[in-house]
């Protein structure tokens, strides 16, 4: 569904990331882990038309997604939870939701993906006309993913959905993800720090260094790899 | 005598309503391109003395003040400008604005507004003396038989004889203001492309991501601005004479208005601005007309100073 192929991309003069290269099969979970400025943030904005690659493909559903523009890239289906949640604070919790229906597969399917949303979120429902500013962190993350949820996309990329959330937060967001994977077998490429519970979850995994894929493989070959125990497992 | 200073206060109460409501409007422009969209445009006095003289033309030059008489002629004029400064603001924005805002001045300091403040400035000079060039310096009016009659509402009680006199011009003007103002306020808060506009100014990035193209928005937003503000010009020229240099006159009234409503609210900027017609108008009972301004401002100041994020400014925890 997703692949990209010797992506180069940075900021100005710094190059952030080299020759990256990722598959991303449908009905996959795919988690890409490593540490702070390893370049995963860049990559997921490379994917989304942010950041320009200055060397390599990035192939979606086979469409070379080089000449389209990121306002365009939604309305493909390919739906990006920010880093940082980015709600858009001074519109209620509704209109946030509403806008993530902004693409034409979300307006279509407004009715049942609210439906769906609010009874996986309940705490959205409840806080429906509430400017998402005033929420906490941890309700602003559900904000963030109902919206990506309502564009009724293809792909759901996640950015770090647990940073600076308490741990028992976090636990919950994780919960909500592997349902929301249970029950619409979503594709989804998540980005994570808490390695652990995201090579749990997943089906394949990426390590990233320094902007590079140092490793790859499905979940067991990753967990069983003696570097991964060491340096993010902690065993 | 006492009879005499109720009905004074009554009608200038009266009168500030009414301009206070043309105000509203104007302020409203401007409280899209800079409360919302956060765009400074020093331009939009300039816009709105187009907007008066592209009503005045089409009245009298384009034929309809045959068409439609002189009662209802000037209202169709002003309504068919909009359309025109909506086009104008659009073409605006996408030759020249566009270069310092939206995604772009993410990098540059203070977000683009320099350059913003230096252009639309340049902007303005050019249209307070392109104006002049093609205009001339002579008062200009959209002339309706309505600004000579007025309803009489009174007397208010039947002993006494105070009543008040409201000009059919003005009144009819503040009319269409309040309609406007409703009627954008309903685009803004209720339609897709209203609540899209206000996701781009919240969080340009978070907006891409959700398949919003920032720069179309912002485009979106000054062209109603623009538009916005043209009809309040071209209901004002049904009451006073204008000149290509009435912009600079507006334009910090246009400032004030929309942060004394609160920036980024819609409904604010109007009741900004209705303050100031009233504050103008009621200020003439003990003032000097000259100081009508100076009264305008000392009110302006101890409002911020008592409620610094306006009247219906709300503070959202920014993430």
């Amino acid at each position: 569904m997703l692949k990209l192929d010797g992506i180069c991309a940075g900021y100005s003069v710094v190059p952030v990331l080299k020759d990256v290269s990722l598959t991303v099969e449908a009905g996959q979970f795919v988690a890409i882990v490593g540490p702070n400025g390893a370049g995963k943030t860049t990559l997921f904005k490379t994917i989304s038309g942010i950041v320009q690659p200055s060397a390599g493909t990035i192939m979606f559903e086979g469409v070379d997604l080089a000449g389209i523009p990121a306002a365009k890239r939604p309305h493909l289906g390919i739906a990006h939870v920010p880093e940082g949640r980015q709600v858009f604070p001074s519109l209620s919790v509704m209109e946030n939701l509403e806008m993530g229906a902004f693409t034409d597969a979300g307006r279509r399917a407004w009715k049942q993906n609210l439906e769906r949303i609010f009874a996986l979120l309940p705490v959205l429902a409840e806080r429906r006309d509430q400017f998402a500013g005033t929420l906490s962190g941890g309700e602003q993350q559900m904000v963030a993913i109902g919206r990506g949820l309502a564009s009724a996309p293809k792909l759901l990329m996640l950015d770090e959905p647990s940073m600076g959330l308490a741990p028992a937060i976090a636990d919950f967001i994780f919960e909500k993800l592997i349902e929301i994977r249970a029950e619409t077998k979503l594709t989804i490429l998540l980005v994570e720090q808490r390695v652990a519970e995201a090579l749990d979850t997943a089906d394949r995994g990426y390590v990233l260094e320094a902007g590079r894929v140092v490793l790859e493989g499905n979940n067991a070959t990753l967990r069983a790899d003696d570097r991964i125990r060491q340096a993010y497992l902690g065993m | 005598m006492t009879s005499q200073i109720i009905e004074n206060v009554l009608q200038a109460l009266m009168a500030g309503l009414l301009a206070g409501a043309i105000y509203g409007l104007m302020c409203v422009g401007l409280g899209l391109i800079f409360g919302v969209m956060r765009v400074i445009n020093f331009a939009q006095g300039d816009f709105m003395m187009l907007g008066m003289y592209v009503a005045y033309y089409l009245f009298l030059s384009a034929g309809i003040q045959t068409a439609f008489g002189s009662v209802i002629g000037p209202y169709v004029a002003i309504l068919l400008s909009a359309p025109l400064l909506f086009l104008f603001g659009y073409w605006i924005h996408k030759l020249l604005i566009a270069r310092v805002t939206g995604r772009r001045t993410a990098q540059l300091e203070g977000d683009g507004h320099f350059a913003q403040l230096i252009l639309t400035l340049g902007v303005a000079l050019v249209l307070q003396n392109g104006g002049l060039i093609v205009f001339g310096s002579v008062l200009a009016s959209i002339r309706t038989p309505l600004s000579a009659s007025a309803w009489e509402i009174g007397p208010l009680w039947n002993d006494d004889l105070v009543s008040v006199f409201i000009n059919k011009a003005r009144g009819i003007a503040a009319l269409i203001s309040i309609a406007a103002m409703i009627g954008l306020t309903a685009l803004i808060t209720r339609t897709r492309m209203g609540k899209a506009l206000r996701a781009a100014a919240d969080n340009p990035v978070a907006a891409t991501y959700m398949g919003i193209d920032i720069d179309k928005s912002h485009r979106l937003a000054f062209g109603i601005g623009a538009a916005v503000t043209a009809v309040a010009g071209g209901l004002l020229a049904t009451n006073y004479p204008f000149h290509p240099y009435i912009g600079i006159d507006y334009v910090i009234v246009m400032y004030a208005g929309v942060v004394l409503g609160g920036m980024g609210s819609i409904t604010g900027a109007f009741w900004g601005g209705m303050t100031i017609g009233l504050v103008q108008q009621l200020s003439t009972l003990v003032l000097p007309t000259q100081l009508q301004n100076a009264a305008i401002f000392v009110v302006f100041l101890l409002i911020i100073f008592l409620r610094p994020q306006g009247f219906f400014g709300h503070v959202v925890e920014r993430t």
